[in-house]
């Protein structure tokens, strides 16, 4: 465990009987400065949006079930390169929630290991917004 | 080659004459890949698992119409593999109920590869 899980977990809020108060939604932050076609960012946001669900069900089910039942909200905005995305997954660590990386398998357009994808949530609308409400939207 | 051929691997089939915007697709086949993922955590478990485990493969190929994303549809569901139609909530950009984008998987390669083997990628 690095560092910064460490202290994400010793800090964040406890997953149980902690229930979001309003509607839930999931933020996919895509890598825009890798010139990704269409269809390679529609795989890699699949990607983040697998690995976030089930990182909520595993960490904060009760998210998870309130944006499943809401229909689950997605949205997709552009994030400049990888060292924004970092830097916003630490943002959002230090406000209590849930994130998710993509590094791509590197099997098509773009070098291995490249950061694709930063998943937020699912996580309360207005939290969520805090973090990337001034990003535009993909 | 039969190893890789047997290597679960999951498909999105997006309708590329709606014309929709690089992050609107993306919503819609992250649609697709999560009901795909929980519907089939429920019947094929170990299947789900290996998928993940290998990297949880996922293509993005493109269908002209509704009516080849409605053929595929029923091909899949006749081969008994997990599929999932994903229907706009109509927020933006398209009228409420268009079907959008067809998932099928995870299931092995070449289950799918025999469906959409004359589709290109998106």
């Amino acid at each position: 465990m690095g560092l910064r899980s460490f202290l994400h977990k010793i800090t964040a809020p406890q997953p149980s009987g902690f229930a979001p108060s309003g509607d839930c939604k999931m933020i996919f932050v895509v890598n825009h400065g890798l010139k990704m076609g269409k269809g390679k960012i529609a795989a890699q946001v699949g990607h983040g949006a697998v690995l976030a669900t089930m990182n909520a069900g595993e960490h904060k089910p009760r998210f998870l079930e309130k944006w499943l039942a809401s229909g689950q909200k997605k949205v997709c905005v552009k994030g400049r390169d990888a060292e924004h995305l970092l830097d916003l997954q630490v943002l959002a660590e230090s406000s209590g929630i849930l994130t998710t990386l993509v590094r791509d398998a590197g099997h098509t357009q773009i070098p291995s290991g490249s950061l694709t994808v930063l998943a937020l949530g699912p996580s309360a609308d207005g939290d969520i917004d805090k973090i990337t409400g001034e990003l535009k939207l993909l | 080659m039969s190893s890789m051929a047997e290597e679960p691997s999951m498909v999105l089939v997006a309708r590329k004459d709606l014309k929709m915007s690089a992050g609107k697709l993306a919503v819609q086949c992250s649609h697709a890949a999560v009901t795909c993922t929980l519907n089939a955590k429920k019947t094929h478990a170990r299947l789900v698992e290996r998928w993940s485990k290998a990297g949880a493969r996922k293509i993005c190929l493109r269908a002209d119409d509704l009516e080849t994303i409605q053929r595929l549809a029923g091909q899949a569901q006749a081969a008994g593999l997990v599929t999932t139609l994903v229907k706009d909530a109509g927020h933006t950009e398209l009228p409420p109920g268009t079907i959008t984008v067809l998932g099928i998987g995870p299931s092995p390669r070449r289950s799918i590869d025999a469906l959409v083997s004359e589709l290109k990628p998106y």
